[in-house]
């Protein structure tokens, strides 16, 4: 086994996982393309076959080095965190910080940008670790106005507004406000 | 040509709303540009409706000074946050933010600004010189077959500078590759691995995967510094380095501009893979390779030298074929159509003040990189006072609109954020994120570039390898390749004695 590990292993498998999902998936648009003898079907074929290769190759140079970054490469990853006391709260820490801008982001249709953005800011400032409640609510308002001001008023760019009440109305407001206050102008 | 470029000067500078329309292009780009989170192909996206109000040289040329700014902005937070404004200066932060945690910010900042300043100025003359001549010997030369094969050299070089192996670096390139595909393919039209979504039906936009890649999954590593107690705030320097010690990589700068202008003319390349490429001939030539990516002033001089010489050798084959090298041209094609206006040969003879206009309004942008930059940096450089967590939420609002601004797609923003995850794992386990964005932007127009070249050569291989400029491509891409398979091979050598 050399200097191979088990976690060595879970990152190939994972590779061949995506490979295969990929593969299996490349048989619902096989069909030909009557100016292209290749078809759909060769050029992400191709790359599976090159990617399922080189996931070897990297098998075979982590039997021999481990972990370890080959000599000259450039842009190396530097592991800054390895001798780090890992607590469980801050693995909770960081596993809430990945998952809540995904759930941001899945909420933006429903919700709508106006009224997730506060609350999405002011979680964020709370998860990096402010606690003092005039901080995370200062913050967050100028983060907020600052937004709206540029994309909203200046540029007039279209967000997301929600599909759900009370949300959709919340934007439907805040749109009428800048009419009104373009209007001013 | 210098009474064109006078008549340009003249037209630009003797209309007030022109003028307007420029210094706003200038500050625009340079803002959105170093905007950690946003980029000037946001700024793009956001003025292109209001773009049809303005007259065709006024629309054209705010974009155009947009794309000279805003590529020279990027490198800022390139250097400052490890986050790229565009991918064109994704190799400037492999030295530049090595350089920031260093306590060395100011010098890669000001050499980023004078190279930027220089690249793009020697670009814009080179195309004021030479736009038809190149054009014509482009037609001739280039045709899909060598643009496949720069872009198999391009992939090949990117694989050999990011990532802890060449094998994790061609895992990365082959990702994006693969994440490519996703959409309809460049050839049938047909529909791939849409898994039922009809929003994929358009395939992984590259701004969201940029953003999430880059600026999300930056966010994710510092946040998990934070957590674990690791994080080290960049140390704040506004010392520019000196004359003398620009001046001894002059070498690295005439090699870029080469380099750049070279990738620039190709159309579909770009300024990207020009950044990539300087990079990688900086290394390739230098005597200490191994400086490189551990803050090494010559691989931001080289990165951003290349990407801004880019920008004027892309406007050759918009102006004179029609074909956009990149995201920003290809949004100028907009402009052009929205005013009954198709970009190509016959632009030059229905509207040479137009493109007089840009290229005189290109290289006065380039010339005000220097003096703006210079004082603007000074400014951004405060940046860095700002505490984490009240930078990070910015960023991430900021992307989240970057991101869904470009098609209005939630998906998008959505896209943004697994990109960001996933960005976020990768990189914490050694592989390539330039990597995988370059794999993404490139994809499509290699599989294109490939299919068209078979086509051409009717599927012979030998006719296909026979053009030279392909060939001398290709094989400057299999010794790229093959050094560094022998190398990782040697390295399983000398690893597997060590065990014994």
């Amino acid at each position: 086994m050399g200097k191979l590990r088990s976690i060595h292993l879970i990152e190939a498998l994972a590779w061949l996982i995506i490979a295969a999902v990929f593969f299996i998936y490349s048989f619902d648009f096989n069909q030909k393309i009557e100016i292209y003898k290749f078809g759909a079907t060769a050029w992400p074929r191709s790359i599976l076959l090159m990617l399922v290769l080189v996931i070897v190759g990297n098998l075979f140079y982590q039997k021999a080095n481990g972990s370890e970054a080959q000599p000259g490469r450039v842009g190396i990853t530097e592991d800054d965190i390895g001798e780090a006391d890992k607590s469980v709260s801050s693995f909770l820490n960081i596993g809430s910080f990945l998952i809540l801008p995904l759930i941001f982001a899945w909420s933006l249709k429903p919700v709508g940008f106006y009224a997730a953005t506060p609350i999405f800011t002011a979680l964020v400032i709370l998860l990096l670790g402010e606690r003092r409640p005039k901080w995370v609510l200062g913050i967050t308002l100028f983060i907020y106005i600052l937004i709206i001001l540029l994309f909203m008023v200046v540029l007039n760019a279209p967000l997301p507004q929600g599909t759900v009440s009370p949300f959709y109305d919340f934007s439907a407001f805040m749109l009428r406000m800048n009419t009104q206050l373009q209007h001013l102008f | 040509m210098i009474e064109n470029f006078l008549a340009g000067s003249s037209a630009l500078f003797g209309d007030p709303i022109t003028i307007l329309i420029f210094v706003f292009g200038v500050i625009g780009g340079m803002l959105f540009g170093a905007i950690p989170g946003v980029s000037m192909l946001t700024l793009a996206a956001i003025l292109l409706p209001f773009s049809a109000g303005l007259e065709p040289a006024q629309g054209v040329m705010l974009f155009a000074v947009i794309y000279c700014t805003g590529t020279y902005g990027g490198a800022i937070t390139a250097i400052l946050f490890n986050i790229p404004g565009a991918p064109e200066n994704a190799p400037t932060a492999f030295d530049g933010y090595p350089m920031t945690k260093q306590g060395r910010a100011g010098k890669a900042v000001g050499a980023a600004v004078l190279c930027s300043a220089i690249g793009g100025t020697a670009s814009a003359l080179l195309m004021m010189a030479a736009t038809e001549p190149l054009a014509k010997w482009a037609i001739r030369n280039i045709g899909p077959p060598e643009i496949f094969a720069l872009v198999f050299f391009g992939l090949a070089v990117a694989s050999s500078v990011g990532g802890n192996t060449i094998w994790k670096g061609w895992m990365s390139v082959l990702l994006g590759l693969l994440v490519a595909t996703i959409g309809q393919d460049p050839v049938g039209g047909i529909n791939r691995y849409n898994f039922g979504m009809t929003d994929l039906a358009a395939g992984i936009a590259f701004v969201p995967a940029i953003l999430g890649f880059f600026a999300v999954s930056e966010i994710f590593i510092q946040a998990e510094k934070r957590a674990f107690g690791k994080y080290n705030a960049p140390k704040l320097d506004v010392n520019f380095p000196t004359f003398l010690e620009l001046w001894r990589y002059k070498i690295a700068v005439i090699r870029s501009i080469l380099v750049g202008f070279f990738c620039g003319i190709l159309p579909g390349i770009g300024a990207t893979l020009a950044a990539f490429m300087g990079y990688g001939e900086a290394v390739r030539w230098s005597k200490n390779k191994e400086a490189f990516g551990k803050g090494n002033l010559e691989g931001v001089i080289s990165s951003e030298t290349a990407n801004n010489a880019a920008t004027g050798a892309a406007m050759i084959p918009l102006l004179a074929l029609g074909l956009p090298g990149g995201a920003l041209t290809a949004i100028m094609v907009a402009v052009f159509q929205f005013h009954d206006m198709e970009p190509g040969p016959l632009v030059f003879y229905n509207s040479p003040e137009l493109i007089w206009v840009v290229f005189a309004a290109m290289f006065y942008a380039n010339v005000s990189i220097l003096f703006i930059g210079l004082i603007e940096t000074k400014t951004i450089l405060q940046l860095l006072r700002i505490p984490f967590h009240f930078l990070a939420p910015m960023i991430l609002m900021l992307a989240s609109i970057g991101s869904y601004i470009g098609r209005g797609l939630v998906l998008d923003v959505i896209v943004m954020f697994l990109a960001g995850m996933i960005g976020f794992l990768l990189r914490r386990s050694g592989y390539s994120i330039p990597g995988i964005v370059l794999g993404i932007i490139l994809g499509k127009i290699g599989e294109q570039n490939f299919a068209q070249g078979m086509q051409m050569v009717h599927y012979d291989l030998v006719a296909y390898l026979s053009r030279p400029i392909c060939a001398l491509l290709i094989l400057a891409g299999a010794i790229t390749l093959g050094t560094g398979v022998y190398r990782a091979l040697a390295s399983n050598r000398t690893g597997a004695n060590q065990n014994q």
